[in-house]
């Protein structure tokens, strides 16, 4: 534990009334839509019965398919493809064609076993492909799906189609199957919510709004993905075995490209990042229909103008409407208000890590070269100004320092080891953190949640903890609050910590930067031109919180074009020009260099 | 019969490699790729047989309107489906704002043209022979777009303003290039070339709703073998296409000759992810 | 200004007369029957034909005083083709709005999911699919077919090319929808039993646009006729359409929409729709001196003062659209409205005098169609919407 703080220090507003009173008001619709669909029997009747009960068939498979697609960002409008395997896989081993029969139950989980497998295969190609090209191949592996269910008639009886399965009794009548589908789309609700309000979730999101600043974090993005097909293939799989009995009888045509199109629409009418969002969604497009029996013809017409009208309208959806929090105007003379003397706090002891040395590092892209054989060394504890002339190589040498690109020639060294090449997401296991030239932050999550992106790798708990809400998840989750909090109190954000990101101004996302950047306690911290953008008042501020920063252990190199916060804070200055080193040293010895003043500085 | 599938494949891989030419065009001129482009060519189809057959007018007269007609879709893409969302920080929402637009527009023509497909009538009066109209129509469409449009890009001022609007935007805006005229433009042209692909394969594909969404996948396969915004690689990849699409009906069966397509499509793209002649955009840091 | 008591009362007298004469009106309510077509889609041709019957039936039915006084109501609901918007719509009628009956839906791949949810509501059902499996006395003891089977329709079909035209070597194609490859799978057995060989067996794409190496690969393989199983108009025209291209002179024996209007405007020469045999009904059909019989030409007069079309459609549809609630309205008007005595009596049912077809269900048949009015006709024979039957037709 730190020994150097003496001073009592008053404790960072946690703004904990604030988060319960949103927890509070984040759960009520939940409560609401439970209550309702407890006693939906009662009021409703056995149409509406039907109808309920495809609602939450439907958002069974929405809701693993939101993590895909809301959380992730990635296009999958091919999804129907797992509801046709989970209803077939159930529903032909319920019906015992091709072996002796299995008990629903089973052939139930058999078949989210089958979804899980093949929502990792359709997944997959999102890892390689462009967005609008992963979105054609899981439409291409629909219809495959469909026309091998086609075609095998000997299992899935072609195009005559299968019974559906029926589940024992309970189950067996009509309010015991709405029951049932209930109670797994209450369990699913519950589960992704878990996500959504974990590491995990908020990587996802990362992932989708900031990947490069996610990498840089750590996470990593095919480790995510793949964990996220599994079980939205799952979930899928059980909404087809559970559709399959719904229709008492499935034919390939039931599984039309307009339903893998309702759902993917129902989460984006809900809202990325959010779980009540698209399950409103769902329920609305599952019920609209039903009221407008004369525009029956129109349905997917309708549906249609409504997608568009939200996405031109309300980009965020049902979840920004119901953002009723962040509609509160903040306040308008905010200043940014940093606490140096938290830093050691928020760092512990230092880490003792030797020197971030480039040796003779070259890099060019096509014939221009960017980097033309750079020395340099960062130390701990020592702030390293690099400054030049716009393409002078700077941000391509953080660049090559973070992992973002791999040198052709030379390397890079920690404590004398090599580093990776080309390996982003590995540098946060290594400690060392940056931030970006223009804000890389996730607009629609809070600047609380921002930040503790930073800490994602600190996590302990398993997906399949956070999932299930046990106790290693809220552990995790409390302690990464509590370091996120204290970390925005160094940086002076403390106040914004629930409010949304994408309505900060410039200068707070810069700062919100360097709260996430510290919550690794990075042995070296590299800012890409931090002061940009910045008032007078507040390039002071950041100074003295990169020279608390540097007294904490860390090395930060700092990438900037304001020569006043060089010279003022930095222990030594490399000079670039045309990617070779023009000068290097103390800024006395650069402030008086002849070239460099003559190349660079003027005057 | 081999003779057979060649001039079908060709025929068919034309108007998949105009779809994807389209679809290049409205590429290069936003960095947006619409899901309009089936749409376009599904409405050539309609619209020719409404304006010839239907409402009685001369072909050259309907061929125009036809055209017209795409290039009018084109620009209500872009002015709706496209210019607001180009704005948003979030780069998918064209994906839903040009699907949706795309949805609408089928869904109306199932509904007040026809759910089944109405036939297009035969352009040119003269005897079917082997080497027949339906065949070469789609064939010299398909060349005289990618003559007229090498022409536009590279021997005329208003080419050199796509292209330089293509290539570097704020260069261009800086110069003073009036962007969004010539987004405008650039999407009536890849309307008119969507339309024309329906048009002149309207005697193969017949005047049907369901055009569409057969159209948006299988013209963007060139678009994605071929590389984004590529031409000359849309055609070739697109000609490949047609002619494996009819060699595996013919060889394996309808059922799993779409099964082949996309299989050999995805396993392809897998493996280059960037076309098989296209280079990767760098990301920005 | 007060109320005075006699006033009070008298107003409360006339209250309590009409709400005391109320439940006599009630009696006169309309009764309902839920339909389930489906008007829109990919399937819906057969959907939309029949529809113009049965809205031409309930008219009529309700102009003559309806049943018993009650007027019948037709709730209808869009299936849209599609077997979950099916299941939505055939919950609303039993459930929701408690009709007394169902007729529909049309397409095989939706009933599959409706008959068993109807058969839990005990609602009586008239459908007109063909798949075999959609009767079953005893699981679904209320749901009747007005319609033949696919085994009667292929089995008519196979009749006429094996022992009419004496045709050994067939060629049995579908395209690639569940009714096309169910048939296919169906009936080329039955070929088999007969005798034929079957030289090519296949399922093609119905957007593919040229089917000329499909029709050689018949023609190397010595097939001798060639018989589609498709509801879509466009492959079945561009099928007649390559024959003629190509010149071979083969029949073409198989699904009624061979011979619909729709299929005929996609042709390229009205000569090509010559040698062509669909399935059809000899009630709708033209007799051998070339007239129809008397109860279909008043249909047809009565259609065309009606001012409906038949060009675009078949009439053995707009037909079996029309008998369907001539038949629930004379079962409810023999015994009531209640589900058990409707199937009691349809159970019953000798002979119901339809255009389309004379019905009869016995309690272990709930397929009401007779064989031996299936029949197989001449494409290009169509007037008013009906054709003359297929040379050396006899059967």
């Amino acid at each position: 534990m730190d020994t150097q703080v003496t001073q009592p220090l008053s404790p960072p507003r946690a703004d904990v009334p604030v988060a319960s009173a949103s927890i509070a008001s984040a759960l009520l619709p939940f409560a609401a839509l439970l209550v309702v669909g407890l006693a939906f029997p009662l009021f409703g009747g056995g149409y509406w019965g039907v109808i309920a009960t495809r609602a939450c068939v439907y958002w069974v498979l929405v809701s693993g398919l939101n993590l895909v697609v809301g959380f992730a960002g990635q296009i999958a409008i091919g999804w129907v493809a797992l509801l046709t395997l989970g209803a077939y896989t159930t529903s032909v081993l319920v019906a015992g064609n091709v072996m002796p029969a299995w008990p629903p139950y089973l052939a139930l989980a058999a078949s989210a076993v089958v979804g899980a497998v093949f929502g990792l295969i359709i997944g997959l190609p999102a890892l390689r492909l462009r967005t609008f090209y992963f979105a054609i191949t899981t439409l291409g592996f629909a219809t495959i799906v469909t026309q091998v269910a086609l075609a095998w008639q000997s299992v899935t009886g072609g195009g005559v189609g299968v019974p559906g399965p029926i589940f024992p009794p309970p189950f067996s009548s009509q309010w015991g199957f709405y029951y049932f589908c209930f109670g797994l789309a209450a369990i699913c609700t519950w589960m992704t919510a878990n996500i959504a309000a974990s590491r995990f979730g908020r990587a996802l999101a990362a992932i989708r709004d900031a990947e490069v600043a996610a990498e840089a974090s750590g996470i990593s993005k095919p480790a995510l993905l793949v964990t996220v097909f599994l079980f939205a293939g799952a979930a899928a799989a059980v909404a087809g075995g559970l559709f399959a009995s719904l229709q008492s009888y499935i034919t390939p045509d039931a599984f039309t490209i307009d339903l893998s199109i309702l759902f993917f629409i129902a989460i984006l009418i809900g809202g990325r990042s959010s779980i009540i969002g698209p399950l409103l969604g769902t329920i609305l497009l599952t019920v609209l229909p039903e009221f407008a029996a004369p525009l029956v013809a129109w349905s997917t017409f309708l549906y249609a103008v409504l997608l568009l009208v939200i996405v031109l309208v309300i980009p965020g959806g049902i979840a920004e409407m119901l953002d009723f929090k962040n509609r509160r105007p903040l306040e308008s003379d905010r200043a940014i208000v940093p606490r140096p003397e938290l830093v050691a706090r928020l760092f512990g002891a230092a880490s003792g890590a030797g020197a971030l040395t480039l040796q003779q590092v070259a890099l060019s892209f096509g014939g221009v070269k960017a980097i033309d054989g750079l020395d340099l060394e960062i130390r701990p504890g020592q702030v390293h100004g690099l400054i030049g002339p716009n393409g002078s190589g700077k941000t391509t040498t953080l660049n090559v320092i973070s992992g973002y690109y791999a040198p052709q020639r030379g390397e890079v060294r920690l404590n004398g080891a090599a580093l990776p090449e080309a390996a982003l997401h590995l540098r946060a296991e290594k400690r060392i953190a940056r931030t970006f030239q223009t804000p890389r932050i996730v607009g629609s999550a809070s600047v609380l949640e921002n930040v503790m992106i930073g800490g994602t790798i600190d996590g302990q708990a398993t997906f399949v903890e956070s999932l299930l809400s046990l106790p290693r998840h809220w552990r995790d989750e409390a302690r990464l609050r509590e370091a996120a909090m204290l970390a925005l109190s160094t940086v002076g954000l403390e106040r914004l910590a629930q409010v949304r990101a994408d309505r900060l101004q410039h200068s707070e996302l810069r700062f919100t930067e360097i709260a996430r950047a510290l919550m690794l306690r990075p042995a070296f911290l590299l800012l890409d031109e931090p002061a940009a953008g910045l008032s007078v008042d507040e390039i002071a501020r950041l100074g003295a919180l990169i020279i608390a920063i540097s007294r904490a252990g860390t090395g930060v190199l700092l990438v900037e074009h304001h020569p006043d916060l060089i010279f003022d804070i930095c222990h030594h200055v490399t000079v670039l020009n045309l990617g070779k080193t023009l000068a290097a040293g103390t800024p006395a010895d650069i402030r008086s260099h002849r070239e460099v003043v003559n190349a660079y500085l003027g005057g | 019969m081999v003779q057979s599938i060649i001039l079908s494949g060709v025929a068919v891989g034309c108007v998949y490699a105009l779809i994807a030419i389209a679809y290049n065009v409205m590429f290069s001129a936003s960095r947006v790729f619409s899901f309009t482009a089936g749409t376009l060519g599904m409405l050539g189809g309609v619209l020719g047989s409404l304006f010839i057959l239907r409402m009685g007018l001369p072909v050259s007269v309907g061929f125009v309107l036809a055209l017209a007609g795409g290039a009018v879709f084109g620009i209500i893409t872009e002015i709706v489906a496209v210019r607001p969302v180009l704005k948003s920080l979030d780069q998918h929402l064209y994906v839903l704002s040009t699907l949706a637009l795309a949805l609408m527009v089928q869904q109306f023509t199932a509904i007040e043209w026809s759910t089944e497909p109405q036939p297009f009538p035969r352009l040119f009066d003269i005897a079917r022979i082997d080497f027949d109209q339906q065949f070469w129509l789609p064939m010299l469409a398909c060349a005289v777009s990618i003559v007229g449009l090498e022409l536009l890009y590279r021997h005329t001022l208003i080419g050199y303003a796509f292209l330089a609007i293509s290539e570097d935007n704020y260069a261009a805006r800086a110069l003073g290039l009036p962007e969004r005229g010539l987004r405008m433009a650039s999407f009536a042209i890849a309307g008119a070339i969507g339309a024309l692909a329906g048009f002149a394969g309207g005697e193969m594909l017949l005047a049907f709703f369901a055009n569409a969404p057969m159209l948006t996948f299988y013209g963007f396969v060139p678009v994605a073998l071929g590389g984004m915004g590529n031409n000359r690689g849309a055609v070739v990849a697109g000609l490949l296409l047609g002619l494996f699409q009819q060699a595996a009906n013919f060889l394996v069966g309808g059922i799993f000759a779409s099964v082949a397509v996309f299989t050999v499509f995805i396993v392809v793209l897998l493996a280059r992810p960037d076309g098989l002649a296209g280079a990767s955009l760098r990301r920005r840091v | 200004m007060s109320i005075t008591r006699r006033q009070a009362l008298a107003s409360g007298a006339a209250v309590l007369a009409t709400t005391i004469a109320k439940p006599a009106i009630a009696a006169k309510d309309p009764i309902q029957v839920g339909y389930l077509p489906a008007l829109t889609g990919p399937s819906s041709s057969t959907g939309v034909g029949i529809n113009r019957g049965i809205q031409l039936a309930v008219q009529e039915i309700n102009a003559a005083g309806g049943i018993d006084g009650r007027q019948l109501e037709l709730i209808t609901r869009d299936t849209q083709s599609d077997p979950t918007k099916a299941v939505n719509g055939a919950a609303e009628l039993t459930r929701g709005q408690k009709v007394s009956c169902v007729f529909g839906p049309v397409n095989s791949g939706e009933s599959l999911a409706v008959v068993p949810l109807l058969a839990r509501t005990n609602t009586p059902q008239i459908h007109p699919c063909w798949v075999d499996t959609l009767t079953d006395p005893k699981k679904f003891p209320a749901c009747f077919r007005n319609a033949p089977t696919n085994q009667q329709i292929g089995g008519a079909a196979n009749r006429y090319v094996t022992e009419v035209l004496k045709r050994k070597k067939v060629a049995v194609v579908s395209d690639t929808t569940g009714y096309g490859t169910a048939s296919v799978n169906a009936y080329v057995p039955m070929l088999k039993e007969k005798g034929a060989e079957v030289v090519y067996q296949g399922n093609i794409d119905a957007a593919n646009p040229d089917l000329k190496p499909e029709l050689l690969r018949m023609q190397n393989a010595g097939a001798e006729a060639i018989m589609p199983w498709s509801v879509n108009a466009g492959f079945l025209s561009r099928i007649i359409n390559t024959r003629g291209q190509m010149g071979w002179d083969v029949p073409i024996v198989g699904q009624t929409t061979l011979g619909s209007g729709q299929t005929a405007a996609l042709l390229e020469k009205q000569d090509f729709w010559a040698k062509v045999y669909p399935n059809n009904f000899r009630p709708v059909c033209f007799t051998p001196d070339g007239k129809m019989t008397d109860r279909t030409s008043a249909f047809v007069d009565r259609l065309k003062s009606a001012k409906i079309e038949m060009g675009d459609t078949l009439l053995w549809w707009i037909a079996l659209g029309y008998d369907s609630p001539l038949m629930i309205a004379e079962a409810m008007k023999s015994v009531g409205t209640e589900p058990d005595k409707i199937v009691g009596y349809l159970n019953q049912l000798k002979s119901f005098p339809g255009v389309y077809g004379d019905i009869s269900f016995t309690p272990d048949r709930h397929d009401g169609y007779p064989d031996e009015q299936v029949v197989m006709v001449e494409a290009n024979s169509l007037k008013n919407g009906a054709f003359k039957l297929a040379p050396g037709y006899s059967a």
